[in-house]
């Protein structure tokens, strides 16, 4: 990947502090910094909680190593502050005062209780952005506590994962988190193109819970619309026949096929017999004989590789796809022809993969340009007290170490 | 009063089905100006996806689907495949500040729409191009629906019961997170612009994006070369963590326990403190070891209880607790009642119900849903005679030539 110059990112010069901790808010601050921002992580002197989680390399925790820290913390500077202390929090002030944006997603209330609500921040920086990532927001459920699964159980996507006879299910990771921090990152956006016109700056908050409402495919709207509750609930992993997960002869492949896209899938399976078949002819019959297609399904699927099946979707635009898994995935001719997966260097942790940009930013045809986007790596816990507090904030060196000495830095 | 952050910004809609439009939906909802430009004969599959029935009446204006994803859009009807259709939409283009678009690449060129045709019609234009699997690359042309994101980007390989193997999501989890990338995207672009004075084409692989939110699965994998098990609703380092049956029919309870001192907040709300000084519970490594015996008794005391009242008492009490809402519980829920987040509608077809509001909250400028799903060709007039100028007679003649209709072809149903 071509080297970016500062200048050439959509968010240079856009100046962010980040109060994150975990997933949702540090998520964002990573999309933030990787498209340019200048992003200071504040970190509690202990250091973001996501450094305590795994994985670590041959399992041995450290703070500097974790996966989950390194992949959600690229190319932010790490200052150490204990802002629940009164000089803390001053110079916490003193900092929100020199940025355009505050990220946080601080236990509700906390910052309030520390005189570092917005309203006390605009004051100080009217032209300030703060977006607060919650996971349910202002409201009756307010000061509730929250995981990932919690989250992920509140915003009604658990309800339709699973299988029917078994508990409901949570994705992988943390999908809950991670959605309230795009969307945070997406509102971010949205509200620095507004700050140009109403030249005063504006609180946002993102719930987690409605991020997830929000998106709940057909289900929420069919009942809100229809008040038929027959679409809610977990199906397994084939949701109708046409749209589902198979087992095939060395794993699983997909299907997912609209009503334009069955006589690919048709042509796919070499059963084009199917589209003149009254049971399968349209959509509705389709729906009609679901269990007949299921089993037509299945029963082609086991017959499948899952390399033959990537090769149909190729040829006939069918609408298959294999079930990889991680080393797979990022093997895959496709990853790498895209260059999307970069290898990072850091002090501590070495030289490791990282995805790359959720979209790529180009004056050409994207495979032609640079991508504008950084590939850098995760700071390590502190690496830059001296520069903000010293050259931003104008601190010297026995100040430091005087806060340092009071538990402050 | 302050305006919406994005209105001033016309946005020209080429995406179909559920990533492209919700991206559009989010943009609409800030205050953007999206026009959803449909042909006659090759409209919008979710039009098709509404469970009415096919002796409904201009079903097609009724789908709860489209018309939740398509709020906050003017929709005109337009054939970009047809030579005065194209031209038309060159000239809407140099009005715009951005098209966006999902088409299988290649179709863009198909069409002589590539980004220097549009960036011809207006310099700065912006043009942000949604795939499956991005433009190049072996895999370019083949299509993705969002599970096969999902499947290629390796999430399913890692979602399951650890007795079952693989899961897939609940919904379509590739296309809204393709859509809000999309969305962030276009404001991006506008970014860039704005500080350069220079367009762009931004791509969104959707496959890519997916692989976003499992990332620091990659950082891992390199670092161990493992593929991590199943875990089901287990985790690595807290427990208990799962989903408990309570009262009633298929009701759920999520709860995550994080420290010693919750779970010791989580036995006295049970009635059983004396778990809490269990020595098979007593930290978080024995707790890991002796879930399944925690999990027991979990599940008899919430047997007693509905979901929404255990969650209450854990909640109290300092336990991250939570029901497993559904689409039905969610829409009484007095949590989001109270922040008004359903929005009544009332559309000129489809009648009045409510829908999902708006999932940013911004203070100075709070936004809500202003616009119906539009009706096919709902705003041709205001995009044909009053944007593009054109008299009644070249609209006429436009209809004659089937390059804009008032009604969908609905041959294409199925």
């Amino acid at each position: 990947m071509t080297p970016e110059t500062a200048d050439d990112l959509a968010l240079s010069g856009v100046t962010v502090l980040e109060l994150g901790e975990d997933v949702s808010a540090p998520y964002c601050g990573r999309l933030l910094a990787g498209y340019g921002a200048d992003v200071i992580k504040v970190e509690p002197l202990a250091g973001d909680p996501a450094r305590r989680h795994g994985p670590f390399p041959y399992d041995i925790p450290h703070p500097e190593k974790s996966a989950l820290f390194l992949y959600l913390n690229t190319n932010k500077k790490s200052v150490t502050l204990d802002f629940s202390t009164a000089s803390g929090a001053r110079l916490l002030r003193r900092l929100v005062e020199e940025v355009d944006l505050l990220v946080e997603n601080q236990p509700p209330g906390h910052l309030e209780g520390l005189g570092l609500s917005y309203r006390e921040l605009a004051h100080l920086n009217p032209r300030l952005l703060m977006v607060s990532v919650r996971p349910f927001g202002e409201g009756p459920y307010g000061r509730w506590k929250a995981a990932n699964l919690v989250s992920f159980a509140s915003g009604g996507q658990m309800s339709l994962t699973g299988d029917p006879d078994r508990e409901p299910l949570v994705n992988a990771g943390h999908q809950a988190e991670y959605q309230a921090g795009l969307n945070a990152f997406a509102a971010t956006l949205t509200a620095l193109l507004g700050l140009a016109v109403m030249e005063v700056g504006q609180h946002v908050e993102v719930s987690a819970m409605e991020c997830q409402a929000c998106v709940l495919e057909i289900y929420l709207p069919h009942y809100a619309y229809t008040r038929s509750d027959a679409l809610s609930g977990r199906r397994g992993n084939v949701t109708s026949a046409v749209l589902g997960l198979y087992p095939c002869q060395d794993g699983y492949l997909g299907i997912h096929a609209t009503p334009r896209q069955f006589a690919a899938l048709a042509q796919a399976m070499g059963r084009e017999d199917m589209l003149t078949d009254e049971r399968f002819r349209d959509a509705v019959s389709r729906l009609l004989h679901n269990d007949e297609l299921e089993a037509e399904l299945c029963a082609w699927a086991a017959t499948q590789t899952r390399e033959e099946v990537h090769r149909l979707a190729g040829e006939f635009q069918a609408p298959v796809a294999p079930v990889l898994n991680l080393e797979e995935a990022l093997s895959s001719p496709q990853m790498r022809a895209r260059r999307f997966f970069q290898k990072v260097d850091h002090p501590l942790a070495g030289q490791r993969v990282y995805p790359g940009p959720p979209f790529r930013l180009t004056d050409g045809p994207p495979s032609g340009g640079g991508w504008r986007w950084r590939a850098g790596r995760a700071p390590l816990l502190g690496e830059h007290n001296e520069e903000v507090f010293g050259e931003l904030l104008g601190l010297e060196g026995p100040d430091l170490v005087r806060l340092r000495a009071a538990g402050v830095v | 009063m302050y305006r919406l952050p994005l209105s001033d910004i016309r946005i020209l809609d080429l995406t179909t089905a559920w990533a492209g439009p919700y991206a559009t939906r989010l943009l609409g909802d800030m205050g953007a100006e999206v026009i959803r430009i449909e042909s006659p004969g090759n409209w919008d599959v979710m039009r098709s996806l509404h469970l009415l029935g096919r002796d409904v009446e201009r079903a097609y204006n009724k789908s709860a689907y489209f018309n939740h994803v398509n709020r906050n859009k003017l929709g005109c009807a337009l054939d970009l495949s047809e030579a005065r259709g194209r031209e038309l939409f060159l000239r809407l283009v140099a009005r715009s500040e951005a098209v966006i678009e999902s088409y299988p690449a290649g179709v863009m060129d198909d069409l002589d729409l590539s980004f220097d045709v549009l960036r011809q019609a207006k310099r700065d234009i912006i043009l942000v191009s949604m795939s499956g699997h991005g433009r190049d690359g072996p895999d370019a042309g083949h299509i993705a629906c969002g599970t096969h994101a999902e499947q290629m980007a390796g999430l399913v390989s890692l979602t399951g019961y650890p007795d079952r193997g693989p899961h897939k999501t609940g919904i379509s989890y590739g296309d809204p997170v393709a859509g809000t990338s999309a969305a962030a995207a276009v404001c991006a672009a506008l970014l860039y612009r704005r500080r350069t004075g220079r367009g762009c084409w931004v791509e969104v692989a959707q496959r890519e994006s997916m692989t976003n939110v499992i990332g620091e699965f990659f950082v891992g994998f390199s670092m161990n070369g493992r593929q991590p098990p199943l875990l089901g609703n287990r985790h690595r380092s807290m427990a208990p963590h799962g989903c408990y049956p309570c009262a009633g029919e298929d009701r759920w309870l999520a709860i995550a326990v994080g420290s010693d001192a919750e779970f010791a907040a989580l036995c006295r709300i049970m009635g059983r403190p004396e778990l809490a000084a269990d020595p098979r519970f007593a930290d978080v490594v024995s707790r890991c070891r002796h879930q399944d015996e925690l999990d027991d008794a979990i599940s008899v005391w919430a047997r007693g209880r509905t979901p929404q009242e255990a969650a209450l008492a854990l909640q109290e009490a300092g336990v991250a607790a939570s029901p497993v809402q559904s689409v039905t519980d969610l829409m009484e829920d007095s949590h989001l009642r109270e922040r008004r987040f359903f929005e009544r509608t009332a559309h000129a077809e489809a009648g009045v119900w409510e829908m999902d509001g708006v999932p940013w909250r911004l203070s100075l400028t709070p936004a809500h849903v202003r616009l119906n799903g539009p009706c096919f060709a709902e705003h041709n007039e205001y995009v044909l005679r009053h944007l593009l100028g054109l008299s009644d007679e070249e609209v006429a003649e436009l209809e004659r030539q089937g390059v804009t209709a008032d009604a969908p072809d609905e041959g294409v149903y199925a």
